[in-house]
């Protein structure tokens, strides 16, 4: 007699042999890294943040972004004629993984470089390309911010494109709110 | 001796579908996304549908398939179908198969508006289709052509994800019978099929969704005539999604809730099955 045929349980053993492993972190670049990048031979001073519930409120409502994380780390930038710059890391979702980058601000809060740390997706790599992270460059507060106008959107990773155009307006409107004065 | 050749021919009719990388985070319901140009994707689904009123049925439905993003909107696929049938004591008689080729498929995909970009997706699907084995278990030449408006809507940052189709595929199923004699006879037979279903899914770790949907199939006869629906069923269950770099990978658990007629319960067990199991896997090169 014969026996009643595929189970589905022939079929979950299956699924688990060819599943994905664990993805391997694409590091671009280390923190340090990018810090000497920026802003070479400076000094880098921790000046992170952890948000009160009204700092979040009022970044969410000035950059539109609602979804960040309760640390926001920030370092100062000197040299010896005193600051150069703010040099803040953030992370924002990709379609699967985090996206890390790092944008380095002038002492008046104009974007002058962003950085991708860290990359993980299947498509979009070109976040990475020099063209599109150029378009942000002297961005700052208020300047307009959308992805499919003032940013180039990158095909097949939209998502990406822009999750990371929001993280960059946030991080502006974070400058703007808790830096410019301190 | 009557020999039976079923011949059937599909015309769907729909349209409405987003895209923007082709990536499925439920089993029956498509999301917008659609294949970047010049990039390619391979999936492999497997279906497994058993449980009737009497007896025994199971069925595993194979499919490989080959994508191909020919422009930021367009995605074209082929694919190949294969089935396994194991049926005892039902009425149409009993069905041995473990593996079998079944058909080709073609698939047209255009997205229309994207969720990232335009606030809500929209993707118009266009499916042609030839095989030689029904679905349930016997053989028999069908053509088909199926259409499908497909919608998405992102929420919370894009971590929440809703999807859904309307599927409107109307059929018209020649039915060939040859004589001892050897005269022909044939036989027209029209058919509607309409579905409706939707997802909800959440990223609940990075590259995990976790969510279920639910799906609502009805089945109408010589629907040219007046719309009588013959039989239908919801189903609705769990959908598990993994992303990552290149391969993706859903799991979707479909048991029939109810449906009609239902003589021997509350399950439509004629046309549909008990419950249904399905795996896709893509990796994208």
């Amino acid at each position: 007699m014969r026996n009643a045929g595929a189970s589905w349980f022939t079929i979950i053993p299956a699924a688990v042999a060819v599943a994905p492993a664990p993805l391997q972190a694409t590091v671009y670049m280390s923190v340090a890294q990018a810090q000497q990048a920026m802003f070479p031979g400076a000094k880098f001073a921790d000046r992170s943040i952890t948000f009160t519930d009204a700092q979040r409120k009022m970044i969410a409502r000035a950059s539109g972004t609602r979804d960040f994380a309760r640390t926001q780390h920030i370092w100062d930038a000197r040299n010896g004629g005193g600051r150069a710059g703010w040099f803040i890391l953030d992370r924002v979702i990709g379609k699967h993984e985090y996206i890390t980058y790092a944008v380095a601000l002038t002492p008046e809060g104009v974007v002058k470089r962003v950085e991708i740390l860290e990359y993980r997706e299947t498509y979009g790599g070109e976040v990475r390309s020099p063209a599109w992270r150029q378009q942000f460059v002297g961005k700052h507060f208020g300047s307009q911010l959308k992805l499919g106008s003032d940013i180039k959107n990158i095909s097949g990773a939209t998502l990406s494109s822009r999750h990371i155009t929001d993280g960059i307006r946030r991080l502006l409107a974070t400058y703007e709110l808790l830096l410019k004065n301190g | 001796m009557k020999r039976v050749v079923t011949l059937g021919v599909s015309l769907a009719g729909l349209v409405a579908t987003p895209a923007q990388a082709d990536e499925q985070y439920f089993g029956y319901t498509y999301s917008s996304e659609v294949l970047p140009k010049g990039e390619t994707e391979a999936e492999l689904w497997v279906t497994d549908r058993r449980g009737k009123d009497e007896g025994h049925f199971d069925a595993q439905d194979y499919r490989l398939e080959l994508e191909h993003g020919f422009t930021d909107r367009l995605t074209v696929a082929g694919y190949a179908n294969f089935a396994g049938n194991h049926i005892r004591g039902l009425d149409d008689g009993n069905v041995d198969r473990d593996f079998a080729f079944r058909g080709l498929s073609a698939e047209f995909k255009y997205n229309v508006l994207s969720p990232y970009k335009d606030g809500f997706g929209l993707t118009l699907y266009a499916e042609p289709g030839w095989s030689r084995i029904h679905g349930g278990g016997e053989r028999g030449t069908e053509y088909e052509l199926e259409f499908k408006a497909i919608v998405q809507k992102n929420f919370l940052d894009d971590r929440l994800i809703w999807a859904a189709n309307l599927t409107f595929e109307p059929e018209w199923e020649r039915e060939v019978e040859i004589e001892d004699s050897g005269e022909r006879e044939v036989e027209w037979e029209k058919e509607l099929k309409l579905e409706l279903s939707s997802g909800l899914s959440y990223r609940v770790a990075p590259g995990w969704f976790l969510g279920g949907e639910a799906r609502y199939a009805s089945v109408y006869p010589d629907w040219t005539n007046g719309l009588h629906r013959e039989t239908y069923a919801v189903f609705a269950g769990p959908a598990v999604h993994y992303g990552g770099k290149n391969w993706w990978a859903t799991l979707s658990y479909q048991p029939q809730l109810f449906g009609g007629p239902s003589p021997n319960g509350s399950r439509a067990l004629d046309e549909f099955e008990k419950r249904e199991l399905r795996l896709k896997l893509g990796y994208n090169f």
